[in-house]
């Protein structure tokens, strides 16, 4: 630790020289938006070289943040650029038409059987590769709902954590299982998201 | 239980609300700051938003802007979310968490802004976004060095005397906070006023505010 944080700093201080350096020299905007986002995983670094159990718990809301900051910005520049949704899908093969189903199938109920944050992205990569082959029209709003309830849920847990300890098995269960879901369904959201309307 | 350490910034404490080891409080400063971003909030929920009139240079034409309805609405929601998120910063005690609602004004703030087709304001947005998300490396950066430092967020032990944060977190702190709620001050203010809505991009300027003054009264009293 004594050694491997100073070390940290510095591979971190030359890092963010460079990272900054070709911010600047960069003029093209979507160059610069995939920068920012390099950069912002030095923020990451920065949290994960303390090295605990409480840098760990804080990892997550930064990241958290950056990846909504960064939906927001390239919103704004789909936006700001007046790009369209492609009219047909830019590639399609073979197994996209045979195997959606059974994948995502698949993918999905091993992500329950792991539970908590890692089957919540496993459950999502099935839910992601679905959209991408079937098309993804209308059901966003039911999986916005579903991962707003499912956060209900995982501060309810909380609660119970902090005012009934004693149920602690039973906040664990809900905790996990809407965990999942939440995960999931934010996870499916990333990359699927298009703006919706013609104008966008 | 709960004494605040320093009392010749912010003053005593008035109220404690204790979430395990995070204790959320008001002093006289806070309290202050928080009653008026509750005020600017609830003006952005009962206000009816302006209709913009353009004047032509030279003669007494004039002619309306038509504003589309969906759009006032996000961007009231982006508002209200933006009030909500300025009181969060005022009343936490955790740096990490201070930090969190800030990121959040500045995700809101591009929100806020981000709600108007004109090709300014949206390049204008675009800017303030690429600022926000650098910004972040400060302010996080800064959360974790003062972790590292002196192995605790908690402002209620921060603020004791036998803590010494390095003045560098606290340089980073400032740094962060800046560039994600302060940015239209020097990017973007001209482009930003000029997007329609007022009450709602008056929200802007009110979170950077009152970001500002806590996180010159964290950084004093850390």
């Amino acid at each position: 630790m004594e050694i491997a944080y100073p070390v940290g700093l510095v591979v971190f201080a030359a890092a963010i020289i460079i990272g900054f350096t070709a911010l600047v020299r960069e003029k093209d905007d979507l160059h610069r938006i995939l920068l920012t986002d390099l950069a912002e995983i030095l923020a990451l670094v920065l949290i994960a070289l303390v090295a605990t159990d409480l840098a760990e718990a804080l990892i997550l809301p930064g990241l958290v943040v950056g990846i909504s900051e960064l939906m927001a910005v390239s919103e704004v520049y789909i936006a700001k650029e007046g790009l369209r949704a492609p009219q047909e899908p830019p590639f399609r093969i073979e197994v996209m038409d045979s195997a959606p189903g059974i994948l995502a199938l698949i993918l999905v109920a091993y992500g329950i059987v792991l539970s908590g944050f890692t089957g919540g992205v496993i459950a999502a990569v099935g839910a992601v590769f679905y959209f991408m082959c079937r098309g993804h029209i209308e059901q966003f709003e039911l999986i916005e709902t579903v991962s707003g309830y499912a956060w209900a849920f995982w501060i309810g847990a909380f609660f119970i954590f902090m005012f009934l300890p004693g149920y602690w098995f039973f906040a664990v269960m809900i905790a996990g299982g809407a965990i999942l879901i939440k995960v999931m369904a934010k996870m499916s959201l990333v990359g699927t998201m298009r703006g919706g309307g013609p104008d966008v | 239980m709960f004494d605040l350490p320093t009392t010749n910034i912010g003053g005593p404490e008035l109220f404690v609300l204790e979430f395990g080891d995070i204790v959320a409080y008001f002093s006289p400063y806070t309290a202050a700051l928080f009653v008026f971003a509750l005020i600017f909030t609830v003006l952005a929920i009962v206000s009816r938003p302006e209709r913009q009139v353009d004047f032509a240079f030279g003669g007494d034409a004039y002619y309306t802007k038509e504003v589309e309805a969906n759009l006032l609405r996000f961007q009231r929601f982006m508002a209200i979310a933006c009030g909500l998120a300025t009181l969060g910063a005022m009343v936490t005690g955790d740096v990490f968490n201070f930090t969190l609602f800030a990121s959040l004004v500045g995700i809101t703030n591009i929100g806020i802004v981000a709600a108007y087709r004109n090709r300014h304001v949206l390049n204008a947005a675009f800017q303030y976004g690429i600022v926000v998300m650098l910004a972040t490396v400060p302010l996080f950066g800064g959360a974790a060095i003062v972790l590292a430092s002196t192995g605790t967020l908690s402002m209620w032990e921060l603020f004791t005397g036998a803590v010494a944060v390095p003045l560098f977190a606290k340089a980073f702190l400032v740094l962060g906070v800046m560039g994600e709620g302060m940015a239209p001050f020097y990017i973007a203010k001209a482009e930003i006023t000029r997007a329609q809505g007022a009450p709602f991009v008056l929200m802007v300027h009110v979170s950077s505010l009152l970001l500002f003054l806590r996180v010159i009264e964290i950084v004093l009293s850390m």
